[in-house]
């Protein structure tokens, strides 16, 4: 089986030369592009298995790139961004991007995130298991440890929409309008109960999470082992 | 609150009392007018000495006004019946129609006094209203020409002063310093701001202060009043004038207010300017500390992380990644600090310098950052300047790091230097494509980068500008050099004339 296909596109020379080295040294190979333009056009060519985007490019908005590619394509597409790019990578992430890492970043993080991505997506299964935590999907039960937990069914639904995206970022907007519908797009205050709610019948200590972890300003993240 | 009042006088007019000097002037006429009637009456008829006292009164009435004018007719009447009449030296009327005489007397006088006042009067007014009106238009043109707050008090100062015919003074607070004012015109100063009303001088004679205070008021606020030394109360026109002087406060005030207006949009550009700055500045900022910082992470975590499997290859480039990117950053530091520092408005700290020296150590740095482009330095020796080296330094570095960004490679980067006699000029001399004409012009501007997609800051020239005028120089950029291509950038520094 060949190896998987990563497009860096940044318009830094050194990024790329650092990730090129550590990418191909964690078994991937690379392809580069610069410009938003080029990057499109090596999706096309190279029908690469993932794409790790800069949001700053010099001539096409990294915005734009997602936009024109998630047209026609579910390509996994990791964001580069700065820390206080908050309004972007929000945006990066609603427009479909699949989750983003902060400059400056570890390598591990970026691996992590790009694992995450290209984890082909799990057979719809019957039980989910995280650590202590069992979640049986058709019995709309939640065990923790063998003792039950008693979830409402929002809860239920959003620990189960969590639980099925593990090691991925999931913004607000996006499970708000999974779970509440299109009126509640900008409920994050909400949102923010429910998940206090949550943690305090799933996580065995819930000021310090472990299991949800917050993206401040962005939304949350299910870990995964 | 200050509106002009009509310009005429309310007093003086036609009717006006009489004071003594007129008196004795009327007086004067009379007896003129008997003496000349007794010296003529034996060889000239009666009706002649009765015109002569016609003329005295007619005199009167036209020279000292109304009153006057009845009182001469009734004392030429008597007089003339007293003296010259029979029964001589009695006032007794023995004739009918002398009754006539002083009626017509009466009535001569009276008109006369009445229409030449109401002349004189009219005249007058014109006068003072011409006066008036010529203030007014020396100072509205004063107050077009004048672009600081300053111009507009001293214009107005100097027109109250004209028209109060006395000192006139503009004071800020109510608590004026130096000023020669009496104790109650200081406490008429602090009412005017306090109350925010005008205040008047006391009447010649009275208790009270000297000077008359007009508050200016925009928004609510005393902006400041004019004082002026109280009118002479025997001027006919000083209502006139007093009006006026309220009139130019108002223009005054206007005219403060448009220059505070213009201040405020001024201020507001150069506040817009200072954020767009500085919106430039942090994008820089972020992107220029961000990436290299990036690359360092990055590599480092890299190398730490995924050494076993990393070809040796690999690590060495990642390494070198690393020293790139660490040069980079200090290098951007640098600049950053010298900009903060020149912006901060400190004083380079001068001392003898040797530039030879100085450019050996910039091509050193230089030689080290861009292994491969050729640099030269053939310096003839050079006198001693007045200079803080690394700040020079740096200002040589920029230059030849802009050459390198914009030269095609293999570069070549040459660096001369000539000694005038109060000049020693540093050279920084490229082969490259050389600068538009148009973008020439902008080269020192803050952030403008003649080519976005190069690397950099556009901060560079800026600080290299900023440093040789701290130094005393100047920055200059010649492009192209030969052949339509290649830049020299010069940087010309003062030679102190001890090492001249």
């Amino acid at each position: 089986m060949s190896k998987p296909l990563i497009l860096i596109v940044d318009d830094e020379p050194q990024i790329q030369r650092f990730l090129g080295h550590a990418l191909a040294a964690s078994g991937y190979d690379t392809c580069f592009a610069a410009t938003g333009q080029g990057a499109l056009e090596a999706v096309a060519a190279k029908k690469p298995d993932a794409m790790i985007l800069d949001l700053g490019l010099p001539d096409l908005n990294g915005k734009a790139v997602i936009e024109t590619l998630r047209a026609k394509s579910s390509l996994p597409i990791i964001v580069l961004s700065a820390h206080d790019q908050e309004m972007e990578k929000i945006m990066a992430l609603d427009l479909g991007a699949n989750d983003f890492v902060a400059k400056p970043f570890g390598i591990g993080e970026l691996l992590a995130r790009l694992r995450a991505c290209l984890r082909k997506a799990p057979q719809p299964e019957d039980i989910l298991r995280q650590g202590p935590l069992v979640i049986d999907l058709p019995g709309h039960s939640v065990t923790r440890d063998g003792a039950p937990v008693h979830l409402t069914p929002t809860e239920f639904d959003l620990l189960v929409m969590l639980a099925r995206n593990p090691g991925r970022v999931l913004s607000h907007r996006q499970i708000l309008l999974q779970i509440w519908g299109p009126a509640h797009g900008e409920d994050v205050p909400y949102l923010r109960v429910f998940i206090g709610q949550l943690r305090q019948k799933i996580e065995s200590n819930p000021s310090t999470p472990d299991l949800i972890r917050t993206e401040p300003g962005i939304g949350y993240r299910w870990m995964a082992d | 609150m200050l509106t002009p009042a009509p310009w005429m006088p309310r007093q003086e007019g036609w009717a006006a009392l009489p004071r003594l000097p007129q008196v004795l002037g009327a007086v004067l006429f009379l007896a003129v007018a008997a003496l000349g009637t007794h010296l003529t009456q034996d060889s000239f008829p009666e009706p002649s000495g009765l015109f002569l006292f016609f003329v005295a009164v007619l005199l009167a009435a036209v020279r000292f006004g109304f009153w006057i004018g009845i009182a001469s007719a009734i004392a030429a009447f008597a007089l003339f019946n007293f003296l010259f009449v029979a029964p001589l030296y009695t006032l007794a009327i023995a004739k009918p129609g002398d009754l006539l005489v002083l009626a017509e007397f009466l009535c001569v006088a009276g008109l006369t006094g009445f229409l030449a006042g109401r002349l004189r009067e009219e005249a007058n007014a014109a006068k003072s209203r011409a006066a008036v009106l010529e203030v007014l238009s020396a100072f509205a043109t004063d107050l077009a020409e004048a672009d600081e707050p300053l111009a507009v008090e001293q214009a107005l100062v100097l027109h109250a002063t004209s028209l109060a015919n006395g000192p006139a003074l503009v004071l800020h607070d109510s608590n004026p310093d130096g000023s020669d004012l009496q104790p109650p015109d200081l406490q008429a100063v602090e009412r005017a701001f306090r109350r925010h009303t005008p205040q008047d001088a006391a009447e010649p004679g009275q208790q009270g202060g000297r000077f008359t205070f007009l508050p200016l008021m925009q928004q609510g606020q005393v902006v400041l009043v004019l004082g002026y030394h109280r009118l002479d109360a025997q001027r006919p026109d000083r209502f006139a004038r007093a009006a006026a002087i309220e009139v130019i406060c108002h223009q005054a005030n206007l005219a403060l207010e448009r220059l505070r207006f213009a201040q405020a949009a001024e201020d507001a550009r150069t506040a817009a300017t200072r954020e767009q700055l500085r919106a430039a500045l942090l994008t820089s900022l972020s992107h220029d500390l961000r990436t290299p910082l990036a690359t360092i992470l990055g590599a480092i975590t890299s190398l730490r992380e995924l050494g076993a499997t990393l070809p040796p290859a690999a690590r060495d480039d990642l390494a070198l990644a690393i020293e790139e990117e660490a040069q980079r950053l200090a290098s951007y530091v640098d600049n950053l600090l010298h900009m903060t520092r020149l912006q901060a408005g400190l004083a380079p700290q001068l001392v003898w310098v040797d530039p030879v020296d100085v450019v050996a150590a910039a091509v050193a740095r230089a030689r080290r950052a861009f292994p491969l482009v050729e640099i030269t330095a053939d310096l003839p020796e050079l006198p001693m300047i007045r200079a803080e080296s690394a700040l020079l330094e740096q200002s040589l570095f920029n230059l030849i790091d802009n050459a390198v960004k914009f030269s095609p490679p293999p570069a070549r980067i040459q660096i001369t230097a000539r000694a005038q006699p109060a000049t020693l000029t540093l050279s920084v001399t490229d082969q490259g494509p050389g600068i538009a004409p148009a973008a020439l012009a902008q080269i020192f501007t803050p952030f403008f980068r003649a080519n976005p997609n190069l690397p950099g800051t556009g901060l560079g020239l800026t600080i290299c500008h900023g440093i040789t005028s701290a130094l005393g120089g100047s920055l200059t950029a010649e492009s192209p050099v030969a052949d339509g291509h290649g830049t020299a950038m010069h940087i010309a520094l003062p030679l102190p004339k001890a090492a001249a």
